[in-house]
């Protein structure tokens, strides 16, 4: 029996536009610290808007806000059509829809604030961390509410890469977000130090797998058929494509961990398994791109067709570059360098954005019923995007080769070249601004776009409820006999399927973290490793709250280059109590690990009241309100108590010891700090991140 | 650079082969089933997204 049934448009009109207005803010921001870089006066001289704080902004805002919006729609636009049924409830796509957008929303003002966990793009506090994945499930919820009421009984393949998204996302979600409340807006993350990193990075390489790449190859496997009129090359090609994608992806992660006090095997793992992950990565950019074959004469007059395949081939690009870095003689140099803000870059722009744009100028038309309003526009949009990439990276790889090799350049009497880490930031400078300007046109390119689909939208109506038929996929068995176990067992097959995508990516993820866990000797301990003082401990929340880890790495690598620049290499015993780790990503600025006793007090207080006096040229911001504001106390006790709950050994009752201690060193630097002509109150928010800082590294100091 | 990273791990060797047990395993499997998939249903399933009726 044919039945008759409405698609839902209207939620996914809803999630476009919450993509492109997201994807505005977000790409401003981008644009903003692009710019603080070269010019620091646009940290704007307040604690909101430094780059520090703004840059977890910027790269949740494109990836939760504008990426995932655009997962959102082109997931239930290609789910009610592949399965030929409405979205399983209205009401969840309602509550799916503006739960995300207010978690987004709450992004958007806790991260200016210093409410930060400092785990990259996980940097939400507990209780946002709560409601992502109380929205995930209604997501989840949703989508297999849909699939069980399908109306089609094969699953095509671009629905199992939204399952494995669904499934690899909430475990992901979930183990990197195991913290401990300290208050309604601070936790210390279970784990410390290696075991935080090897989680962090586990979790951060595979948000990369399942939030930027399968959802999307998904989207490219259902929306590059449609557009180009014919099916995908290969269905076979895309089915190996998914498994072993999937399965390899989640090997991947420390990758990210390469030199540093990971132990070994799990570094030679991440690599092996990189390099690896070419083949299933270019197997799906070659089908996407063959899928194209014969229609190429439609990607000159189709500006969709563009986006897509520029689009796909700078995944193939990334995909490649990938692993690349991950040998460990390349990402000797490119490590901690802009090379790896260019090569996430061409994903994101390139992959993530152009394929998200494509979507958008083909869809958007058809849920209106209309035309597109200019292909003109979307054709300078598709010049000015490319541009844009470009502009972006190429500048970026300059200045990455650049910074690393000057980083690890001797001299011929065998010192270092450039001792002074600023001499390397300044000759990157000019690097910056040309990013900056490809920004600029990337962005400029997403504003024609949204003027563009505005008068698109204008020119017709929204069909919210599109109408549509298909025979009921009850009917096609009548049940009687074996067809009714095979019906059952097709009904099940969804689920079935979820438990088969999370075993494989589980199984990665077991093998490499359990040794880390469970074997003493992965994390041999240094005695000399003692817990932080009251005031470094909050000192070290500060240094959280502001953002350092964004710029300042704290992990030597066992290069001569970098002992001799900054002292003996990191040892895992190091970073026993660290909760969280703070590694960092990126040298923006240099490693911190042994800045301790490099400096004196009075050096750090007037350096962070204006970084240019002490280092002229320097592009780090201002800090002037740690010098006038309060450190906040009556955190401490609570704070004590929830280390000594992680395992970090302060004695029974010390808790109630700790502010006179936290006060006594905080009198002792104030006093320090007096001797050398910089009156300020021992109760101030400097005092204690200059103890932090001061801290660093002294535990394996010899005495 | 396999001979190497066995010798750190002592006692861990055990992860190791097993994940490249698991490993070849699982492309097997994969294989066997992509060999084993009927014609038509690969055709059938390849043209799903082009079996509604759109603009």
């Amino acid at each position: 029996m044919t039945e008759k049934f409405y698609y839902d448009n209207k939620i996914v009109r809803n999630f476009a536009i919450a993509t492109i207005v997201w994807g505005i803010i977000g790409m401003t921001v981008g644009l903003l610290i692009a710019m603080q870089l070269f010019k620091p006066a646009l940290n704007m001289g307040n604690q909101y808007t430094t780059f520090g704080r703004i840059r977890p902004l910027h790269t949740n805002a494109v990836i939760f806000a504008f990426v995932g919006n655009a997962i959102f729609m082109g997931v239930y636009y290609s789910l009610q059509r592949l399965l030929k049924a409405r979205m399983f409830s209205d009401i969840l796509s309602k509550i799916h829809f503006w739960g995300w957008q207010l978690i987004i929303v709450s992004a958007v003002i806790t991260l200016p604030l210093g409410l930060t966990t400092s785990h990259e793009y996980a940097e939400l506090e507990w209780p946002i961390d709560i409601a992502i994945t109380i929205i995930w499930v209604v997501f989840g919820v949703n989508m297999f509410g849909t699939i069980i009421k399908r109306r089609e009984k094969h699953m095509y393949v671009a629905i199992w890469f939204y399952i494995a998204t669904f499934v690899t996302i909430a475990v992901l979600h979930i183990v990197n977000s195991f913290e401990l409340p300290v208050s309604a807006f601070k936790s210390y993350y279970l784990y410390a130090g290696v075991q935080d990193a090897l989680v962090q990075w586990w979790y951060g390489h595979n948000a990369v797998a399942f939030f930027l790449t399968t959802p999307y190859l998904g989207m490219m496997y259902y929306f590059l058929p449609k557009m180009a009129q014919r099916p995908v090359y290969s269905y076979k090609l895309s089915i190996l494509h998914f498994w072993s994608l999937i399965f390899i992806y989640i090997w991947a992660g420390p990758h990210h961990l390469l030199y540093t006090s990971l132990p070994g095997w799990a570094q030679s793992l991440g690599v092996a398994f990189s390099v690896m992950l070419i083949a299933p990565s270019w197997g799906g950019m070659i089908n996407g791109l063959l899928t194209l074959r014969g229609a190429w004469d439609k990607v000159r007059e189709d500006p969709t067709l563009k986006f897509m395949v520029v689009g796909i081939t700078a995944y193939g690009m990334a995909t490649f570059e990938g692993p690349m870095l991950a040998l460990k003689q390349i990402n000797a140099i490119a490590h901690y360098t802009d090379w790896i803000v260019a090569h996430v870059h061409v994903g994101a722009l390139g992959w993530n954005g152009f394929l998200t744009f494509g979507i958008l100028y083909w869809l958007i038309p058809r849920i209106y019923k209309t035309e597109l309003y200019s292909k003109k526009l979307a054709s300078f949009h598709f010049w000015i995007g490319t541009l844009g990439i470009i502009f972006y990276a190429v500048p970026l790889y300059f200045a990455g080769f650049t910074q690393g090799l000057m980083w690890k350049e001797f001299t011929e009497e065998g010192v270092l070249k450039y001792p002074n880490f600023l001499e390397t930031v300044i000759q990157i400078i000019p690097m910056y601004m040309l990013r900056a300007l490809g920004g600029a046109m990337y962005l400029c390119g997403v504003i024609v776009m949204t003027y563009n689909i505005i008068k698109t939208a204008r020119a017709g109506k929204l069909l919210a409820n599109e109408p549509a038929e298909a025979q009921a996929l009850a009917k096609e068995y009548v049940p009687q006999g074996s067809d009714k176990k095979l019906h059952r067992f097709l009904e099940r097959k969804p689920m079935i399927f979820m438990v088969l995508s999370l075993i494989v990516i589980l199984i990665g993820g077991m093998i490499e973290m359990m040794p880390t866990f469970t074997i003493k000797s992965n994390i041999p301990t240094i005695a000399s490793v003692k817990p932080y003082s009251p005031l470094e401990l909050q000192g070290r929340d500060v240094y959280i709250r502001e953002g350092c880890v964004n710029c300042h790495s704290q992990m030597i690598r066992p290069f001569r280059s970098e002992t001799e620049r900054y002292g003996e290499y990191s040892k895992a015993g190091e970073f026993v109590y660290d909760h969280p780790f703070l590694w960092g990503s990126k040298r923006t600025g240099p490693d911190l690990q042994r800045v301790g006793g490099k400096y004196s007090d009075s050096w750090h207080y007037n350096h962070l009241l204006d970084p240019q006096t002490m280092s002229p040229g320097s592009i780090m911001p201002p800090y002037e309100w740690l010098i006038t504001q309060k450190l906040d106390t009556t955190t401490t006790i609570a704070k004590i108590n929830a280390m000594r709950t992680l395992g970090v050994p302060y004695e029974p009752g010390y808790e109630h010891q700790a502010n006179k201690d936290l006060d006594k060193q905080a009198r002792d630097i104030a006093a320090d700090l007096n001797k050398n002509n910089v009156k300020v109150k021992s109760d101030k928010e400097i005092i204690a991140i200059i103890a932090y800082l001061q801290r660093l590294g002294m535990d394996i100091k010899a005495k | 650079m396999f001979k190497q990273f066995l010798e750190q791990v002592d006692d861990k060797q055990v992860y190791l082969i097993s994940s490249l047990g698991i490993f070849v395993l699982f492309f097997i499997i994969v294989g066997i089933v992509l060999y084993m998939m009927k014609k038509d249903e690969v055709k059938y399933m390849s043209e799903l997204p082009l079996n509604e009726e759109d603009l």
